[in-house]
């Protein structure tokens, strides 16, 4: 939904980020106002989920340059768990797993470190209980993965829906879903896209980050933004994401070139809208 | 991982390191048969006692310092240590209310309140500070039930016969070299025994506190279940912080008759040391049970946490027809620690069956190792044992050592071992993080996590304080 | 059931020496005394059964006699070998053992004015197949012998030994392997003795980074067999995989000392020993893996399984995991029972009877390291040989 008063919740400038001293992001500008939902195309290697680390705080990322403000406030400066607390949320492409500690514990205890952040009371087990069964709806989960240590023997499908089950109860106000759609079957996908759609709202906002099409069957965008070489090329609405169906990726390279040599010219790189 | 938060976190200090400012009746260093017959004279010990001591002694200076585990520690100087150390007081009083309140506010600090007013309504404490007991809750109700729970020395005075009949008789005199010193110069400890058909109706725990800076501690601990019994029997031990090292050499002894149940629980935080490995005590422990009955049922239950060295093998000999022995272990290094710990389950009788789980934890610069023998006698048809060690390293600076041992000459007998190393991933961490969870609690939810099958174990009471002081003991060491 | 080799005592049963005697000539030519039961090392294995043979020297029949070198495979005379004698006993600590020193230690100087037997083979490009036959017949006394190979980089054989006895009399094996980067080796060694007959087999190992070594012993029918693969994986980033069986009856002792050392990132170790101890047998196994602070990455995984046939009949099994790196994945196992009573049910109640469904348990226990012997083997029917007509 685009509205073009509502307030800016993700404001992104010349983001530049390196691992291992590799550059990766090489100046990313994204605007995210609360009720969008934006997709952000592209490659495998072109920077997209290098984009979801460096949001959500991942060590390894080191911000070389450019800035992020989360509701007006610098986020790189927070601790990844500052950032959760605060309403920033990322659906992870390979959710760990981690044998010993359980789910419901683990949910809880995240919940609640949520919910004092925003002043309001910690729930205790029972009140837990009661919010997480009616949240299992959401996903159409089976309550008996909340006995399990948290991710470990799930199916790639389990895997993602309680990485949506955990939006659901985090109620983030940006959340970012890095390849939520890789290794689901149609069935999953569906689930998983109707929690999502389920979740939007017009106070929050979600980045979706994807290389296919289908699930933006499911989840229709507001802006879809193609990614390469560490930049953002091209932003349009939904239409870029069927043109990118039908044309492939191949247009991105003669885009790139074009852009190398223009960037050579100027020394500037490509705008965005946004 | 987030080593710029973790470098700025400032470990949490040992909270039980102060020291009580008491006046303490002392012998002088050092170590001869003379020593021991003033240690005894002391007690005013029957005459059986003196020569089980004697014997003992004379067996000790026969015997060599046991140099086989991974550990590696100064030359102990016996003769530059007291071996008797009490709080001057007269003889133990009948009454809380005559006992010096410095040493109930110490224990207070402790988290022991010992005053009826305060203590815990269902566990009985027997509280032992340096050489001697001050102080047992409790008792009178307990001997309701015919149970009794008291001083080591109390014990030898008013049920003789009973310490004639069990003690040394699961761990003798010459046993090992530390067992034979502590059975030289023991000072005090705890007696339970809960006759037969009897169920302890409540928790019984002890709480050991090393005080003086210069003495060794040598409690004994005896517990006699007769048939059909059943106890669960707590112990805890702090010591200040001093810049030396202190000798914890220890003996328990239980003995579980037909079918008897002792469930005997250990939280350990001795003074560890500081971060570079100076000071801290020296653990070297001997623990064993034996099932002397068919159907008894022995249980060990430990997290250690403390102490400079630990050198400790809670043991079970299953003697009795179909008797049980049972060992769960967390065992968490930091800093410079060391432990060699384990256990050995000796199956003597027919269908006796044991169970190992044994967690270790090494960070820093520890070392951690876990030795445990498995041994299958000839009569021991149906036995069986499963064992598990596991291994969670922290850092790269730790070292973990596992030397499961089995020894099996029955072929009616199955014996199945299972052992991982694991660690503590950057990507686990940040994916709690990223759900809002803080560094230092993601690290205690996965090592909680990881001694879950140990923690379970424990008398509720105790788990969560298992919980909370291993997280402690950890702050500041991931990263 | 295993068969039984006809208990023949085997002390003093060699021409007339006294055991003292033959001790004490052992000793001179090792210029060690024998190791004894107080020694970490031989704490379960008495080795009093070399003293049941003769105090003399034999030779063993020339192994490539008869047989062709196949191409990629060259004979290194004893100057050309001598730079690589005693590398990689050296880089695995091996130096002092006394099975090497047995075998005149690492100096092929000592090894040339000895008869010990030395065999050193050069590996390069893709060498196929070679199997040594090392048979001390009945000839009473101690036959030496030593190997060495050098894998070059890319390099592949696949080589089994046949080290074998037919009466009282010692064989004392020491092999060198240095596999160079990417090298591979499946090196098997099927080793049956007789009654009274002893082997000492060892195996020093040191594997470049891409290199792989395959390593499958199996052991029957020998008073005292003691098999001790050691490795090193000098950088890691190589992958070892060790299979043992060793079966062990009458009164016969089998022992197995494995050691494998990660010396750098990244190394991998699968192992399984298997052991079958029936009668009087007596079977040790002790598997240390050490994975230093350099190691990180390393993958191990060890696991012992035993049979216990007989309420006589003994099982030591001790693995030794030393782990200083934090990345790493180890794992270990152990077991030790009997045949399964309901698998020996199950195919009981197919109709099959209770002995013969217990040959068929013991074989599929056995097949799974027999399987992967180097193809040759499966002519001398190894199962056979282990456990008898069936």
């Amino acid at each position: 939904m685009i509205c073009p008063d509502a307030p800016v919740l993700l404001e992104i400038r010349d983001l530049q980020a390196a691992v291992d001293d590799q550059p990766i992001l090489k100046g990313v500008n994204l605007t995210i106002r609360a009720g969008e939902i934006h997709a952000v195309m592209g490659r495998n290697g072109s920077g997209k989920s290098t984009l979801s680390k460096v949001l959500a705080g991942h060590p390894a990322y080191t911000v070389t340059g450019g800035s992020v403000h989360y509701r007006g406030n610098d986020l790189l400066d927070l601790a990844p768990e500052q950032r959760a607390r605060i309403g920033l949320f990322l659906g992870f492409q390979y959710p760990v797993e981690i044998p010993g500690v359980s789910n419901l514990e683990f949910l809880r205890v995240a919940t609640n470190a949520r919910r004092s952040e925003g002043g309001l009371e910690e729930l205790d087990t029972f009140a837990f209980e009661d919010l997480v069964r009616e949240r299992l709806e959401v996903v159409k989960m089976d309550p008996a993965f909340l006995e399990r240590s948290v991710n470990e023997g799930f199916s790639g499908g389990e895997k993602k829906r309680n990485e949506i089950l955990q939006m659901a109860l985090l109620e983030p106000l940006v959340a970012i879903l890095d390849e939520t759609d890789s290794g689901l079957d149609i069935d999953a996908l569906r689930i998983v896209a109707g929690g999502v759609n389920q979740l939007a709202s017009p106070e929050n906002a979600t980045l979706l980050i994807t290389h296919y099409q289908r699930l933006l069957d499911l989840i229709t965008p507001d802006y879809v933004h193609v990614m390469a070489a560490g930049r953002i090329l091209r932003s349009g609405g939904r239409e870029l994401a069927l043109e990118l169906e039908r044309t492939g990726y191949d247009w991105v390279d003669q885009e790139l070139e074009r852009f190398a040599a223009e960037g050579q010219q100027t020394g500037r790189a490509p705008l965005e809208v946004g | 991982m987030s080593t710029a938060t973790v470098g700025d976190l400032v470990s949490q200090p040992y909270k039980y390191g102060f020291v009580t400012d008491i006046e303490t009746d002392k012998i002088a260093k050092g170590l001869d048969g003379d020593v021991v017959r003033l240690i005894s004279a002391k007690k005013s010990e029957p005459p059986f006692l003196l020569n089980f001591r004697l014997k003992a002694f004379r067996q000790w200076q026969q015997m060599r310092e046991p140099d086989w585990a991974q550990l590696g520690y100064p030359a102990i100087d016996y003769q530059d240590m007291v071996y008797y150390a009490a709080p001057r007081q007269q003889a133990k009083k009948a009454s809380l209310d005559e006992v010096d309140p410095k040493l109930l506010e110490t224990f207070e600090k402790l988290g022991i309140p010992l005053s009826e007013q305060k203590r815990l309504s269902n566990v009985a404490v027997d509280a032992v500070f340096d050489s001697v007991s001050i102080a047992t809750t409790f008792r009178e109700q307990l001997a309701e039930h015919g149970v009794i729970f008291c001083s080591i020395s109390e014990a030898v005075k008013e049920y003789p016969d009973l310490i004639e009949k069990y003690l040394g008789t699961v761990v003798p005199g010459n046993d090992n070299f530390f067992a034979a010193l502590n059975s030289a110069v023991f000072s005090d400890g705890s007696f339970v025994f809960i006759p037969k058909g009897v169920a302890c109706p409540m928790e019984l725990s002890t709480y050991f506190r090393i005080n003086s800076g210069d003495t060794g501690q040598f409690e004994r601990t005896l517990i006699v279940a007769e048939e059909g019994a059943s106890v669960s029997y707590l112990e805890g031990c702090t010591a200040p912080m001093f810049d030396t090292n202190q000798l914890h050499a220890a003996v328990v002894e239980l003995v579980a008759l037909d079918d008897a149940t002792i469930k005997y629980s250990t939280v350990q935080n001795w003074y560890a040391g500081d971060e570079n490995g100076v000071g801290g005590i020296y653990n070297f422990v001997t623990k064993r049970g034996q099932c002397r009955g068919d159907r008894s049922k022995i249980s060990w239950t430990q997290v250690e946490t403390g102490s400079a060295i630990t050198w400790k093998y809670p043991s079970c000999v299953l003697q009795g027809e179909d008797s049980v022995g049972e060992f769960y272990s967390v065992a968490l290094t930091n800093n410079r620690q060391q432990a060699d710990t384990g256990t050995k389950m000796v199956h003597v009788g027919p269908r006796t069956r044991s169970t190992i789980v044994s967690k270790g934890i090494s960070a820093g610069h520890s070392s951690n190792s876990y030795r445990g023998l498995v041994q299958i006698g000839p009569k021991a048809q149906g036995a069986r044992n499963y064992s598990q060690c596991d291994s969670m390293l922290i850092g790269d600076q730790a070292a973990a050592n596992t030397y499961p041992y089995i020894r099996c000459q029955q072929p009616d007998a199955a014996i199945e071992h299972e052992a991982s190393t694991c660690r503590i991933s950057a990507d686990q961490l940040f994916y709690l993080q990223s759900r809002g969870i803080g560094f230092e609690e993601a690290i205690s939810m996965m090592v909680s996590g990881f001694c879950r099958d140990v923690f379970n174990q424990l008398p509720l009471e105790f788990a969560a304080e298992a919980d909370k002081l291993l997280a402690l003991k950890l702050e500041g060491s991931v990263g | 059931m295993v068969a039984v080799v006809p208990a023949t005592p085997y002390a003093g049963a060699a021409g007339g020496a006294s055991a003292s005697a033959t001790a004490a000539w052992l000793a001179s030519l090792a210029g060690a005394p024998l190791p004894n039961r107080r020694q970490e090392d031989w704490r379960f294995t008495d080795p009093a059964a070399l003293t049941g043979i003769d105090p003399q020297l034999i030779g063993l029949a020339d192994p490539l006699a008869a047989q062709e070198l196949p191409d990629g495979l060259e004979c290194l005379s004893p100057a050309a070998a001598s730079p690589w004698l005693g590398q990689a006993l050296a880089a695995t600590t091996s130096l002092e053992h006394w099975p090497v020193l047995l075998n005149a230690g690492a100096s092929a100087g000592a090894a040339a004015a000895q008869p010990t037997s030395l065999l050193a083979l050069r590996v390069s490009g893709a060498a196929g197949r070679l199997q040594l036959p090392l048979d001390a017949g009945d000839q009473p006394g101690l036959a030496r012998f030593r190997l060495l190979l050098v894998v070059e980089a890319g390099a592949q054989l696949e080589l089994l030994l046949q080290p074998s006895s037919g009466g009282v009399n010692a064989i004392s094996l020491v092999s060198e392997v240095i596999l160079e980067p990417g090298a591979e080796l499946t090196l098997g060694s099927l080793a049956i003795g007789a009654a009274g007959s002893c082997l000492l087999q060892h195996t020093a190992v040191v594997q470049a980074p891409g290199s792989r070594f395959e390593h499958i012993t199996v052991s029957a029918g020998w008073a005292l067999a003691r098999q001790e693969p050691r490795i090193l994986q000098r950088q890691g980033g190589a992958c070892t995989r060790l299979r043992a069986l060793q079966v062990c009856c009458d009164r016969q002792l089998a022992d197995t000392h494995s050691w494998v050392c990660f010396d750098g990132p990244d190394g991998e170790l699968d192992q399984l020993h298997k052991a079958v101890a029936d009668d009087q047998g007596r079977s040790v196994f002790n598997g240390a893996v050490r994975v230093p602070r350099a190691a990180q990455g390393t993958r191990a995984a060890q696991l012992s399984r035993s049979l216990l046939l007989s309420d006589r009949a003994r099982i030591d099994t001790k693995p030794e995991l030393e782990i200083l790196a934090d990345d790493v994945k180890c794992a270990h196992g152990a077991t030790v029972s009997r045949l399964q009573a309901e698998e020996l049910f199950y195919l009981q109640s197919r109709g099959i009877a209770a002995d013969q469904a217990a040959q068929l348990l013991q074989r599929a226990f056995c097949a799974e390291v027999l399987r992967d012997l180097p193809a040759g083997a499966a002519a001398l029917r190894p199962l056979h040989q282990l456990l008898g007509e069936g």
